[in-house]
């Protein structure tokens, strides 16, 4: 990033104002189109200002992790394409990029939305795998947000299959069902700035920032999942002033899934 | 859209008239055929197709943009939003007395400075040579840079400067437009800046469309 820019969105900050106009608390728009891939089982595409992720839910049957024979497994994963950015290259995913899955995947499993205790097959030998795999199709920033709300509402709008243990292990059966899910995580990132808290920092924010945080929150609004990450610490402050906008705007941004997810 | 110009993909043959090819464009036997995707153009008996999307390829004397990268001893290398390097060569800046022992390039310009330059010497073999020895060119030290793609800088500037006029005026901003596709903004007033930065994202959004000049007057005076 040039120096004008640095210095300038640092600048603006002081007084209170953003690069692009917004408030430091409020999100860039958001839209949700669900059911974007007929051949998977749950999909949805999101687009966060003018970040854009397309999310697909794969569902079949798996055997369960050897400590954990009673649960269904649920595995999120991420990946950049290189025609979201001019910066972002064919190959194995970066330390960033396996963060981003990392954080995502946590916000949804941490909040338990998924109740996997209801995708045995048959405890100990098979149970039902669901695997949610995002796609950048354009980055501005803030994937982390962009990536949840994506499998969030590809994981809501998913149909699962059904499957009956017999001689042969897992046998598909008729009909199709949604996922069995408790509660709906908002993830919500915050950057630190030259002392300023923003919510929701687009790609030049993020470029100049000291530090960011993200915190999943569920329907009753208590946080259940944070990942802090920059060179740069928040204050006990901070971190309270981050948890309240953290509440504060997932309840409309909640509203904004549900309504997508319903159409 | 007129008989002269119509859309057309990598393949699509514009014209079978004895025209000249330009760029974007190859004659095969007596077919003018086109090798991007974009808007074919017939003026003047050139055939040309001004590309969509793409890189930027420099052109002599060509006003840019550029981002100062990194220094040698003797020359500044920017980013040019291309696949060449643009070259400043130092004694552009401090002179023919340069001497690479006792001066310092780093004092004049640094890593991540905007510069305005020209376009000296370009061909495709070698990385285009820049020049700041101009009026207007040189170090920009204020302002905001936004990155659209060269193929649209000319939808930017309008017919005869039109658009870009037009925008300054509204807003009330200086714009620099590098042919390059980097603009660089400059407004002391927030909500001056939000609106022409609001503006340029129109004509790089509706860049193909007719009568833009207009709609991007009516959004800027709604915007009031």
């Amino acid at each position: 990033m040039d120096d004008l820019k640095r210095n300038r969105i640092i600048e603006l900050l002081q007084e209170e104002k953003r690069i692009d106009g917004r408030a430091l608390k409020e999100y860039r728009s958001i839209s949700i189109d669900v059911n974007v891939i007929p051949k998977a089982n749950g999909s949805a595409r999101v687009r966060l200002g003018d970040s854009e992720v397309i999310c697909g839910i794969k569902i079949q049957p798996d055997r369960p992790f050897s400590d954990v024979g009673e649960k269904g497994i649920f595995i999120c994963t991420a990946e950049l394409l290189p025609l979201s950015h001019p910066t972002v290259e064919t190959g194995p995913p970066n330390e960033s990029v396996i963060e981003l899955a990392r954080v995502v995947d946590r916000g949804i499993r941490e909040s338990h939305m998924i109740d996997l205790s209801q995708l045995v097959i048959k405890k100990d030998e098979s149970v039902v795998g669901v695997f949610a795999d995002n796609v950048v199709l354009d980055y501005d920033g803030n994937l982390f947000d962009a990536c949840s709300y994506a499998a969030t509402s590809a994981i809501l709008t998913a149909k699962m299959p059904r499957w009956e243990y017999g001689e042969a292990g897992p046998e598909l059966q008729d009909g199709l069902e949604p996922l069995p899910t408790t509660t709906i995580p908002v993830s919500t990132t915050m950057a630190k700035i030259g002392g300023q808290i923003v919510a929701d920092p687009n790609s030049d924010e993020w470029d100049c920032m000291d530090a960011r945080i993200t915190i999943t929150t569920n329907s009753d609004g208590d946080i259940c999942a944070l990942q802090k990450g920059g060179r740069s610490g928040f204050t006990a402050d901070e971190l309270a002033t981050c948890g309240e906008i953290a509440i504060n705007s997932s309840g409309k941004i909640r509203e904004t899934l549900q309504a997508a997810v319903s159409k | 859209m007129s008989e002269r110009r119509k859309n057309v993909i990598p393949g699509d043959v514009i014209t079978t008239a004895p025209y000249r090819n330009d760029q974007n464009t190859i004659l095969d036997g007596r077919l003018i055929i086109s090798t991007a995707v974009g808007v074919s153009e017939i003026s003047d008996g050139v055939v040309r197709v001004i590309p969509l999307t793409g890189m930027y390829m420099p052109r002599i004397d060509d006003m840019i943009v550029g981002k100062v990268v990194t220094h040698t001893s003797l020359s500044w290398e920017l980013d040019i939003n291309s696949c060449y390097v643009g070259f400043l060569p130092a004694t552009d800046v401090f002179g023919r007395d340069f001497s690479a022992r006792s001066d310092e390039l780093n004092t004049r310009l640094k890593k991540g400075d905007l510069v305005a330059a020209r376009i000296a010497n370009s061909d495709r073999s070698r990385d285009p040579l820049l020049t700041i020895v101009d009026r207007d060119l040189g170090k920009i030290d204020s302002g905001e840079l936004i990155e659209i793609p060269s193929s649209k800088i000319p939808r930017l500037i309008g017919k005869r400067g039109t658009m870009i006029q037009m925008i300054e005026s509204q807003t009330g901003s200086m714009i620099t437009v590098g042919q390059n596709g980097w603009v660089v903004v400059h407004n002391e007033d927030y909500n001056g800046l939000i609106k022409a930065k609001k503006a340029i994202r129109m004509v790089e959004k509706m860049a193909h469309l007719h009568n833009l000049t207009d709609k991007v007057r009516k959004m800027l005076e709604a915007e009031k």
